[in-house]
C-alpha cells in the first residue's frame, strides 16, 4: 500500500514503512520527478511557476507562494496515498518540511481525505522509542 | 572577483523563485550563497537572538545570520527574503535585517517576492549590493573633478548635469521619450547652458532605468544603477557627505528608501505594490484636476487631507477615490493634498518599514519638488525632510560626480 | 532492469560498530555497478532502481537494525545541491537531527522484535487553577 508519512521527508518514517513492507510516498519521489525532467531548467529544484499556480487547489492566492508551491508538491501525493503516518512534535523539520503553516495544511488535508492514520509521537527516550516503532509496526502490518 | 551574496530566505524553492534569484546574482557577478550551520547552531542561534518562530526555516535563517554576525562565515552582502503575505517571515525578515546591520557592516537588502519574480525585478538591487562591495573607493568619492556629464534616464523623465570643478555649470530635464533621443536633448541644452563643447567632456556617469542603452551610445566611463548613484547626489546636492542620513526617492514607477553611512548605502528597499503610491499617482491627479504637475504641490498646501479621504494603494482605486471625492463637491485644494498624504502614506507603510530612519532625511527626485508631498512625508515622520537644490537632478549629479573618478 | 534512476542515502545508526568503510566495501560486493559515495554519516548509493533496492535488501538482511535508508532526489554530485557550490542545503540540519535518533529506533526495534511490551506514555495534564492557587497560597 501507499503510504503517505509526514514529515514528508523523514529518514525515520521512510524507513519504517519500507521495512514493515509499504511504500512511502515522500517529498523525495516528488522532488526526484522534477529534478530528473531535462525539459526544465530551473535549479535547484525545478519547481516551476505551473506548480505554484496548481498549488492554488489547496490554498487561495492570500497564501504565500511558498505554502502554495509546497502543497502542489505534497497535495497529489496525499490524494494518492491508501495510509499516512504522522510524526508529532517534531523537535526538528527542516528543508522541504521549514514552513509551519504548510505543515499544519498538510496534517489537515490527510485528516479529510479519511484514509487510515497513525499519529506517533517524536520519541525522547527509549521506552517511547520502542512505544513509536511497536505502533509503527503494528500500523503497518495491520494494512496489508 | 566573484561577490558573494549571503541568502538568508524562506520559500525561495518552493516558489520558483530561487532560479531567478540566483540569475539575477550571476548577471552582475555575484554568487548566492548560505552560511554553513548545524542543527546545534539553530537551536542556540534562536536562543540568542530571542524570536522564536514556529516555522524551522525561519529559525534556520536566524541561525545563519548569527553565523554572520559573529564573522565566522566570509560574505560580502546580504539579501533577506521571504514569501510576501507571510506574517511570521515578514517579522523575522526585517528583525534580522536590523541584527546584521547592528553587528556587521554588511550592505543589507530586503526582498518579499511572490510566484512571480523575475531576475530584472531583482537586477538594480543586486547590482548595487555588487557596487558597494567593489566600487567601495569610487563611493568615497566626494569632490566633482573636471568636466564631467551625468545622464539620468528615469522612468518618468531624462536627466542631464554639467559639472566643473565640483560645480553645477548646467542642466536640464524632458520627460522620457526615446531614450537616446531624451538623453541627446537634454544633454545638448545642459552643454549649451555651460558653455561647453561636447569634445571638452572628459567623462560621462549614465544611471537609471536606460543606463545601459545610453552608456553604449555615449561612451561612458560609469554606467551605474541609480541606488548608489542617487545617494551620491544626494548626500552631495544636500552637502551631508559625513555621517548617516535616510535618502526618500518618490520616482515616477518605484520609490526608495535608502540609509547611507558616508554617502554609501548600507540598506535600501525599492519598488511598491503599484504606481498608486508613486509620483504617477500625483500625475493622474494633476491630470484629472485640469493643473500642471508642477502646480499641485502648492494647491495641495493650502489644503488639509482630512477633508477629502484618499487611499492610493492601488492606482485604479485611488482614482476612483479621487473621482468619488470630487463628486461630493470636495475642495480641489483638500484633494490635492489628499492625494500627497496617501502617497506619503503609502511610502511610509511600504518602504520606511524595512529600513531603520536615519537623521536627517533627505527627499529628492522630481517629486520633491511637489511641495504638498513633502509636507505630508513631514508630517507622517514627524521631521522635516531636507529638500536640497536642484533635488531632481540626484541621478544626473551623481553620475557627473562618480564619473570624475575616472579621471 | 528497470533504468529509472534511484539514488538512496544509508544512514548508521550512532550505537552501531559499523564503519562507513565497512558499509562501502560490502555496498560494492553488493552490486559493482552501482555508484558508492562514502559519507560522514554511511554513504549513497545510486544506480538503476532495481540494483539498488537488491542492495538495501541485502543491506538490511546484514544489519537490520543498524542501517537506516531512504531515497535521495539529488544523483549524487548534482550541482544543483552540491554543498560546495553553496553550503550546506535546508535539509541538512533535519539529517543531523534525525541521526541522532537514530540509536533510539534502534533500540526500539531491537526490543519491540524480543516481543518488548509498551506502555503509552501518561498525558501531561495542567494542574487545575484551584490547585495551583493552593500552592501559591501555601508559599505565601
Amino acid at each position: 500500500m501507499k503510504v503517505f508519512i509526514d514529515p514528508p521527508n523523514s529518514l525515520v518514517l521512510f524507513d519504517l514503512v519500507e521495512r514493515f513492507g509499504h511504500e512511502p510516498l515522500s517529498t523525495m519521489a516528488a522532488i526526484q520527478e522534477r529534478v530528473d525532467n531535462i525539459e526544465v531548467d530551473m535549479p535547484p529544484m525545478n519547481v516551476t511557476l505551473d506548480d505554484v499556480v496548481k498549488g492554488l487547489k489547496y490554498a487561495g492566492v492570500e497564501v504565500p507562494s511558498g505554502v502554495r508551491g509546497r502543497l502542489a508538491l505534497w497535495g497529489p501525493l496525499i490524494e494518492a496515498a491508501d495510509a499516512a503516518i504522522v510524526m508529532d512534535d517534531c523537535p526538528y523539520s527542516f528543508g522541504c518540511v521549514g514552513c509551519e503553516r504548510s505543515n499544519l495544511m498538510v496534517k489537515y488535508l490527510i485528516k479529510r481525505r479519511g484514509i487510515p492514520t497513525l499519529h506517533v509521537s517524536y520519541p525522547e527516550d527509549d521506552a517511547q522509542a520502542i512505544a513509536f516503532v511497536a505502533k509503527a509496526k503494528e500500523f503497518l502490518e495491520g494494512l496489508k | 572577483m566573484t561577490i558573494k551574496i549571503a541568502q538568508l530566505s524562506c520559500g525561495t524553492e518552493y516558489s520558483s523563485v530561487q532560479y531567478e534569484i540566483e540569475k539575477a546574482a550571476r548577471s552582475v557577478g555575484a554568487k548566492i550563497v548560505y552560511p554553513d550551520v548545524s542543527s546545534a547552531d539553530i537551536d542556540e542561534a534562536v536562543k540568542r537572538f530571542g524570536f522564536e518562530p514556529r516555522s524551522p526555516q525561519l529559525k534556520l535563517m536566524i541561525a545563519r545570520a548569527v553565523r554572520l554576525a559573529d564573522g565566522k562565515y566570509d560574505a560580502d552582502a546580504v539579501f533577506i527574503t521571504t514569501c510576501f503575505r507571510c506574517a511570521e517571515a515578514a517579522l523575522v525578515r526585517n528583525e534580522l535585517r536590523r541584527f546584521v546591520q547592528e553587528n556587521t557592516r554588511l550592505p543589507v537588502v530586503t526582498y518579499s517576492f511572490t510566484e512571480r519574480l523575475k531576475a530584472s525585478q531583482l537586477l538594480t538591487r543586486m547590482e548595487a549590493l555588487v557596487t558597494i562591495v567593489t566600487r567601495k573607493e569610487l563611493l568615497s568619492r566626494e569632490r566633482q573633478t573636471g568636466i564631467t556629464v551625468g545622464l539620468d534616464s528615469g522612468s518618468s523623465t531624462t536627466k542631464a548635469v554639467v559639472m566643473e570643478n565640483n560645480k553645477i555649470i548646467g542642466k536640464d530635464w524632458t520627460p522620457s521619450g526615446d531614450v537616446v533621443a531624451s538623453a541627446t536633448s537634454v544633454l545638448e541644452n545642459a552643454l549649451k547652458m555651460a558653455g561647453v563643447e561636447m569634445k571638452q567632456v572628459e567623462a560621462i556617469g549614465t544611471t537609471g532605468y536606460g543606463r545601459f542603452t545610453l552608456g553604449e551610445h555615449f561612451h561612458a566611463k560609469l554606467v551605474q544603477e541609480e541606488l548608489t548613484v542617487n545617494s551620491k547626489g544626494a548626500v552631495w546636492l544636500a552637502d551631508r557627505q559625513r555621517g548617516e542620513a535616510t535618502i526618500i526617492d518618490i520616482g515616477g514607477m518605484d520609490n526608495k528608501a535608502i540609509t547611507v553611512r558616508d554617502g554609501v548605502p548600507d540598506n535600501f528597499t525599492m519598488g511598491g505594490i503599484c504606481a498608486g503610491a508613486s509620483g504617477r499617482f500625483l500625475e493622474m491627479t494633476a491630470k484629472r484636476l485640469k493643473v500642471e504637475v508642477t502646480e499641485l504641490g502648492a494647491i495641495a498646501d493650502r489644503g488639509d487631507w482630512r477633508n477629502a479621504k484618499m487611499n492610493s494603494y492601488c492606482s485604479v482605486f485611488g482614482i476612483q477615490d479621487l473621482v468619488t471625492t470630487l463628486g461630493e463637491g470636495k475642495r480641489f485644494e483638500d484633494v490635492a493634498a489628499a492625494a500627497c498624504h496617501s502617497v506619503a502614506e503609502q511610502v511610509y507603510e511600504q518602504q520606511l518599514q524595512e529600513i531603520d530612519v536615519r537623521h536627517p532625511i533627505i527627499q529628492v527626485g522630481g517629486t520633491s519638488l511637489i511641495s504638498g508631498l513633502v509636507t505630508a512625508v513631514g508630517e507622517i515622520l514627524g521631521e522635516a525632510p531636507i529638500v536640497p537644490p536642484d533635488s531632481q537632478y540626484i541621478g544626473a549629479v551623481g553620475g557627473a560626480l562618480l564619473s570624475s573618478g575616472f579621471l | 532492469m528497470s533504468e529509472i534512476r534511484e539514488t538512496r542515502l544509508f544512514m548508521i545508526s550512532p550505537r552501531s560498530r559499523l564503519t562507513p568503510d565497512q558499509l562501502v566495501r560490502m555496498v560494492h560486493a553488493f552490486g559493482a555497478e552501482a555508484l558508492v559515495k562514502e559519507t560522514c554519516y554511511g554513504c549513497l548509493v545510486e544506480g538503476p532502481r532495481d540494483l539498488v533496492l537488491s542492495i538495501r535488501d541485502k543491506v538490511r538482511e546484514e544489519y537490520r537494525n543498524e542501517v537506516f535508508t531512504k531515497v535521495r532526489a539529488y544523483p549524487c554530485s548534482d550541482p544543483r545541491r552540491c554543498r560546495a557550490q553553496h553550503g550546506t542545503r535546508p535539509g541538512f540540519a533535519q539529517l543531523e537531527e534525525e541521526w541522532a535518533l537514530l540509536s533510539r529506533i534502534q533500540r526500539g526495534l531491537e526490543a519491540v522484535e524480543a516481543g518488548a511490551e509498551y506502555a503509552e506514555a501518561p498525558a501531561k495534564k495542567r494542574i487545575p487553577v484551584n490547585e495551583f492557587k493552593k500552592i501559591c497560597e501555601v508559599q505565601r
